[in-house]
């Protein structure tokens, strides 16, 4: 049931809003994802605050039909700064019947849904499992429906350019993007330049996605269906030149930056695994910063190749999600045993097992921390944005370069495919990383060298390179003597390395920033404390919670090992500290194990982040008990 | 400094070395902690008298190794090296030979750590032929951890986990790479110093991965393995010699020949002259030479193969990885600026 | 480094360490047994099989015996190094040292 359109002589009214919520749903071949993200790079150019959230399923291609099948991408755009996807969308693009079905419980009354009415075949709505058309009855009397063909349109739209009905109904989601676009006055520039670009060698193609997308425009500006449309204004953000940026983007970048900064050659050593393998593409493509990038035979070789290539001088990194840290174990071991730098990246996904590949969580913080036979410490950091993983792959690069160590680097799904605009910084302002090789010793007479001697500052041993003369010696994963580096079975020695591996890890706080608190009111007795990438969540519930007049301070890690030196004395500060996590309560685990304050978990673990609401509903309990 | 041009095209691009060294240069201070009579010993000796041959500076070496009895070997070489973890030395030695053509890389495995734990990567480390020189001691048995059977112990071998006799097929490693698109590939025996110093010879000159599988006996749990290679009264027999463009004869009287039959080889005796196979290391296709490798018995070992089964061309992983990073460093002057570049991407907008 | 036969030998020449040398470093004299010092590999396994306690390594050489270091080394003067006592036909020709040694005397302690 196509809408009725005809000419629209007068403008219509543009309402404004200072957010919105958009969320564009299909199955996993409607390309919903690059129609978020060009939705996503319009507010972008626009000068919104936003935050983006796809989900997609583990499979590549879906089947078709079947709510398991569904690909969906939140935009949250607004005129103020923002911190998460948002929660309930405002408008839901559904595709298809299962597209309705899989979004439509997350939608409040009053939200508005446009649906492609011309999948709404009996056998689709069987599949999606409908009993009856939801169209064609009330069961969404409480939301605002737009059915629209948008196949239909789409199709009739591009016939001139000879497409097969197949590939002419396949720039629907261009039609449907042109349609929201005009509904929230985007500017169009940049689809229609990425368009030209993308299919620059397809030009029927070309020209129907074009023709599709500015089809959807005009059918907004001309159909009755929408009476008004809305405008989002630009954020204040602070003064700088921005761009949009996903975690993993940053992250690879953050890799590439810390090569030049170090002027060390990056070896990376990896595995394909989702949702990682971004990093790898992205690494592949800068061999011109020194990067070589190793596509490994399994997990194992992928560190084991980036371990080898530190030994021998390069900034070795590894990428991965957790079923690839668990092959890595032994290996990061090895790593802490030769004293070697080492960054291992660690982009979480549900677990456990090969648990929910393309769904976030964090619930690998334990592992990076103690899965490793042995005492065998390793610092652990997190991002808490897209952005920041820029900023992390630099420290955590300083930290395995300084003190010689494996860096563990935790992102997540949310994380890596998520974006946000970014700052893009100056590159003259960013920390400069000193190698420090050990020098050659060419003097005969010169003492032996001693391949585990410490700096007393850092407490780390020398690197020293293969092709420096006078420094030849062996590493390896026996136990060794303190400072000549032989093999030793010396019990008193063993006890000796193993706290001297400690006191090192232990030693890195005093080169890290104390813990970030954020108080407005200066009087809060409750603090929220996170880390990673529920930092977004966190900050917009207590931001919300203090909206109501409740004084609740926040805080939040990107040291998760060691954590920063003033750590206990802030946990005790407050009467009560809530944590949240995506995972059983790790964090807490390890606070009150250290710290030794109760601190109380929220903790939830969907495959998605915090809910927003429901955090801040949990806030203040905990404030209002207090 | 100064590269090696001496003969070793695998180590083309190593620093020589300025003095002359002797096998003395090479021993580190340890003390060499292996059973009385391993055959390591003399393999261990004939790596140090042989590495001063290389001409190159002890501090461009670098010898990598997994676990198990052999891959002590490092500590007693005083170069560089790594004494890694369970079957991942030709992994680390990727990394490592990947990121530095200036060094001469080595790893030394055994039968478990390379075609068990590790079969995995020794595969791959020579599918894609990165310079490195691979020296597998095979002693048919784990000696390590005491006695149990290996990926290449007979079938039927009774051992501490296999009272009833192992119920495995073994590999032949020669068959193994040789199947995994090796480019170099040879067979030697511990005690025979002179062959095994010409096969390390031969490896460490060839560019890309140079499998070099030894025969190495294990006094305490697998006594007597090669003894038929070995005692002057059988060895004869049992030996097949490989040497290139020369015919495949044997035997205390030269009586046996190795001919071709319609899609492999066999030993007759007494063949005629024109009908032995004249041994092609270079040959472009694999299939000869894997054939002549299993001529060896998978069995108790009565009859081998040994020498270079097959020395061939092909480009090196390690070599082609850095021509790209070179090809794409060309078009980068300024890192710094480039730098700038990349992070601030296409899609821009600025906040005044 | 090597493993040195030293003065007990002399007209005992036992044999057990032959069958034990991996390499077959170990060749006969007309009195005593020596150890070619190029071909050992310092594997040790002659060491503990020898009867009278005649073989020790390099470094462990009894005072009263460090002539023996020599003595095993001289006596392959003319022969370099073999690659096995297979190889050699003949018994090596004793040292002087060794060949001075008068007949039933008490070799060590």
């Amino acid at each position: 049931m196509p809408a009725r359109t005809h000419a629209h002589p007068e403008p219509k009214p543009s309402l404004p809003l200072s957010r919105a919520i958009v969320r564009f749903a299909g199955d996993s071949g409607d390309g919903m994802q690059l129609t978020g993200d060009r939705f996503t790079q319009q507010a972008a150019a626009l000068g919104n605050d936003l935050a983006t959230f796809p989900d997609f399923p583990a499979e590549i291609r879906a089947p078709r039909g079947p709510l398991p099948g569904v690909s969906s991408f939140q935009v949250h755009f607004a005129d103020h700064d923002i911190f998460t996807a948002g929660d309930a969308p405002d408008v839901l693009v559904a595709m298809n019947p299962a597209a309705l079905r899989a979004n439509v419980g997350e939608l409040d009354p009053g939200a508005t849904i446009i649906v492609d009415t011309h999948d709404f075949t009996d056998r689709n709505l069987a599949k999606a499992g409908y009993t009856a058309n939801p169209l064609e009855d009330d069961s969404l009397q409480k939301y605002s429906v737009i059915p629209v063909d948008l196949t239909g349109m789409t199709v009739d739209a591009v016939q001139k350019f000879g497409l097969s009905r197949k590939d002419a109904a396949r720039a629907k989601n261009m039609f449907a993007l042109g349609l929201v676009s005009w509904m929230y006055g985007r500017p169009t520039e940049s689809t229609i330049s990425f368009l030209r670009k993308r299919f620059a060698r397809v030009p029927e193609i070309r020209d129907a996605n074009i023709t599709a997308f500015r089809a959807g425009w005009n059918f907004g500006e001309t159909t009755e269906a929408f009476a008004v449309r809305y405008e989002v204004k630009p954020a204040p953000m602070p003064a700088g030149t921005y761009r949009n940026i996903t975690g993993n983007l940053a992250l690879a970048h953050g890799l590439v930056a810390a090569g030049v900064q170090s002027g060390l050659p990056v070896f990376l050593g990896s595995y394909p695994i989702t949702p990682a393998s971004d990093i790898l593409h992205e690494l592949s493509r800068h061999k011109r910063f020194g990067v070589t990038t190793f596509q490994a035979e399994d997990e194992i070789a992928g560190i084991g190749a980036a371990l080898g290539a530190s030994f021998a001088g390069s900034l070795g990194v590894t990428t991965t999600s957790g079923p690839g840290i668990a092959l890595k174990s032994e290996t990061i071991g090895l790593a802490v045993a030769t004293e070697l730098p080492l960054v291992v990246i660690d982009i979480q996904r549900g677990g456990p097992s090969t648990g929910l590949p393309t769904k976030t969580e964090q619930a690998d913080l334990l592992q990076a921390m103690f899965g490793r036979n042995g005492e065998a410490p390793v610092p652990v950091l997190a991002s808490r944005s897209p952005g920041d993983c820029f900023d992390t792959a630099l420290e955590a690069a300083r930290i395995a370069v300084t003190y010689r160590t494996p860096v563990l680097l935790l992102s997540d799904g949310y994380l890596a495919n998520g974006s946000e605009p970014w700052r893009i910084p100056d590159v003259a302002d960013l920390p400069v990383i000193d190698p420090a090789f050990a020098a050659p010793r060419e003097d005969a007479g010169a003492p032996p060298f001693m391949p585990f001697e410490r700096d007393p500052e850092t407490l780390a041993r020398p690197w020293a390179i293969p092709g420096t003369p006078g420094l030849e010696h062996r590493v390896g994963g026996l136990e060794k003597a303190d400072r000549t580096g032989n093999i030793s079975y010396d019990p008193a020695n063993h006890d000796l390395m193993v706290n001297a591996r400690q006191a090192k890890v232990d030693r890195i706080a005093q080169s890290i920033p104390p813990t970030w608190v954020e108080d407005p009111s200066g009087t809060a007795r409750v603090l929220v404390l996170g880390w990673g990438s529920t930092y977004g969540s966190i900050s917009a519930a207590v931001r919300s919670v203090r909206s109501n007049g409740l004084r609740v301070a926040q805080a939040h890690l990107r040291h998760l090992n060691p954590f920063p030196s003033d750590l206990g004395d802030v946990l005790r500060g407050y009467d009560k500290v809530l944590v949240p996590e995506l995972n059983l309560g790790q964090l807490s685990l390890l606070l009150r194990a250290k710290y030794l304050v109760d601190v109380i978990g929220f903790n939830k673990v969907a495959g998605l982040p915090l809910d927003t609401d429901e955090l801040a509903e949990a806030i203040t309990v905990v404030a209002e008990e207090n | 400094m100064t590269t090696t041009d001496l003969g070793f095209p695998g180590l083309a691009g190593v620093p020589a070395a300025t003095g002359k060294l002797t096998a003395k240069d090479f021993a580190s201070d340890q003390e060499v902690r292996w059973c009385p009579g391993c055959g390591d010993y003399a393999i261990l000796k004939a790596v140090q008298s042989f590495l001063p041959e290389l001409g190159l500076r002890r501090e461009n070496m670098v010898f990598v190794s997994g676990i198990g009895c052999s891959s002590r070997f490092p500590y007693y070489l005083d170069t560089y090296g790594m004494h890694s973890i369970h079957g991942r030395a030709p992994a680390i030695a990727t990394g490592i030979a990947t990121a530095r053509p200036d060094l001469s890389v080595w790893v030394v495995t055994g039968d478990g750590d390379s075609l068990s734990i590790g079969g995995n990567h020794l595969i791959h480390a020579l599918r894609r032929n990165v310079n490195l020189t691979i020296l597998l001691f095979n002693n048919r048995i784990y000696g390590l951890t005491k006695g149990q059977y290996s990926p290449t112990s007979e079938t039927g071998k009774v051992t501490k986990s296999t009272p009833m006799g192992s119920l495995e097929t073994p590999f032949n490693p020669v068959s193994l790479a040789l199947g995994a698109e090796a480019t170099f590939v040879a067979r030697t025996i511990d005690s025979d110093r002179k062959h095994l110093t010409a096969a390390l010879r031969a490896a460490a000159a060839h560019r890309g991965t140079a499998l070099v599988e030894i025969y190495q006996n294990c006094p305490v749990f697998n006594d007597g393995a090669f003894d038929a290679v070995k005692n002057p009264g059988t060895r004869d027999d049992a030996i097949i010699p490989l040497e290139h463009g020369r015919p495949i004869r044997f035997g205390s009287d030269q009586q046996y020949g190795v001919v071709r039959t319609g899609t492999g080889v066999e030993i007759v005796e007494d063949p005629a002259d024109e009908d032995v196979l004249v041994h092609d290391a270079h040959a472009a296709d694999p299939a000869t030479a894997f054939a002549i490798s299993r001529l060896t018995d998978a069995g108790v070992l009565h009859r081998a193969p040994i020498g270079i089964f097959r020395q061939v061309q092909r480009p090196t992983y390690d070599d082609m990885a850095r021509e790209q990073l070179a090809a794409a460093a060309a078009e980068t002057s300024d890192r710094r600026e480039a730098l700038a570049g990349l992070i601030a991407g296409s899609d821009t907008w600025t906040i005044l | 480094m090597t493993y040195v036969i030293t003065q007990g030998c002399i007209d005992v020449r036992d044999r057990a360490c032959v069958d034990e040398c991996p390499v077959d470093c170990i060749y006969a004299g007309s009195r005593m047994l020596y150890i070619h010092p190029d071909e050992c590999v310092d594997c040790g396994a002659c060491e503990p099989v020898c009867p009278v306690e005649a073989i020790f390594y390099e470094d462990d050489l009894p005072s009263d015996q460090a002539a023996y270091l020599k003595v095993n080394a001289e006596v392959f003067a003319d022969h370099g190094t073999p690659g096995g006592s297979v190889k050699l036909t003949d018994a090596l020709t004793d040292h002087p040292i060794v060949a001075a040694v008068p007949p039933g005397v008490p070799t060590q302690e």
